[in-house]
């Protein structure tokens, strides 16, 4: 009987040596995750991904896994977001005719905006003493997370502190769109459904497209164009 | 069957992303590059087919998974950063704020002169 009770309490130590413990993990935690925002009613200011990796958190931590085999089986997870990274050129081509019906305000805006929401956290954080990998994980902060991991993983920052920094920008560049839009005034559904998908990637657009179907167009198309250029852009500024 | 050749297509532009990606040492990630092609290959094309969409669509629906253990990581790392919480913090929220009002003020400003511009002719 002892020896049973010594067999199963090694069950999760020997489990998790399979990368399908991670996969299957991360996969109760994601409809977990998404079960509960659904209940609590889909609520702006807290994104779904939010409630998924805090309940796989708490159950790493439970099962006591060791943080770092999970990270190595989930590995089979995040290799798909190369090609997903890829899929999401077909949106922006779907969203790229746009363009032609405001190309000057876009092109002329899009440089400019996508590289001071970079710099803006950058001298900021460099003021404040930030060491050089806090700065390589937070200047993608605006981007969409596929594009974004590519390019701090280029800059040598870290990637889970640029994962709560992109979360935090999308939830506080929501609120800081639709406080300043009243303030300046901004009432064009275009311009606004840019500025949510340029500085709030796709926590934004997700917004965006509660405003009505032509700012969610907009904010595809910037959270689109801004990823493009900031992944070109970053690189090449941070090797001077 | 037909989701599995559009997901093939993706994963061959990402191949060819990284593949760009060593040979002219961009420091460009391989699904960026990727990403720029198929866009382009598709503005060539002028459609999407429909093995491409529906692939395309299925993981960009899933996007939360993939980024998932990335972000768990957050909480796993709490020592590491410490003493630079501040500066994180400031540089999210202040710096937010400040992109935030640059971008409407500066596309408010250049939609109206370009307004203007059209006016003139």
């Amino acid at each position: 009987m002892t020896e049973l009770m010594e067999r199963f309490v090694a069950v999760p130590d020997a489990l998790s040596a399979s990368p399908l413990f991670a996969v299957g993990l991360t996969l109760s935690a994601f409809f977990a995750g998404s079960w509960l925002f659904a209940r609590i009613g889909k609520p702006l200011w807290m994104p779904p991904v939010v409630l998924s990796a805090v309940i796989l958190a708490v159950v790493i931590a439970v099962l006591s896994v060791d943080y770092h085999s999970y990270q190595d089986g989930s590995k089979w997870i995040t290799l798909l977001l190369g090609p997903a990274t890829v899929a999401l050129g077909i949106p922006l081509y779907q969203q790229i005719h746009h363009i032609r019906a405001l190309w000057i305000p876009i092109v002329v805006t899009l440089p400019i905006a996508a590289t001071l929401a970079a710099v803006y956290a950058v001298v900021i954080a460099w003021a404040m003493g930030a060491t050089p990998e806090v700065l390589a994980s937070l200047a993608p902060k605006s981007v969409t997370a596929p594009i974004a991991i590519g390019i701090t993983e280029q800059l040598g920052g870290s990637v889970p502190l640029l994962m709560g920094g992109l979360l935090i920008t999308g939830v506080v560049a929501t609120l800081f769109v639709d406080l300043l839009a009243r303030w300046l005034p901004v009432e064009d559904e275009r311009i606004l459904g840019f500025a949510l998908g340029l500085n709030g990637h796709a926590i934004g657009t997700a917004r965006a497209f509660e405003i009505s179907h032509t700012a969610g167009a907009f904010a595809s198309l910037g959270m689109g164009l801004t990823g493009v250029f900031t992944a070109l852009m970053l690189p090449l500024v941070f090797r001077l | 069957m037909s989701m599995l050749r559009g997901f093939l297509i993706l994963v061959l532009f990402f191949l060819l992303g990284e593949a760009l990606r060593l040979v002219f040492l961009v420091p460009v990630s391989g699904g960026v590059l990727g990403m720029i092609l198929m866009t382009f290959t598709l503005m060539l094309r002028g459609r999407v087919s429909d093995a491409l969409a529906s692939s395309s669509q299925a993981l960009i629906s899933i996007l939360v998974l993939l980024i998932m253990p990335g972000v768990v990581g957050v909480f796993f790392m709490a020592s590491q950063f410490s003493g630079q919480w501040l500066a994180v913090a400031a540089a999210l929220l202040l710096g937010t704020f400040l992109s935030v009002l640059s971008t409407l003020l500066l596309m408010k400003g250049v939609m109206r002169l370009s307004a203007r511009e059209q006016g003139h002719d």
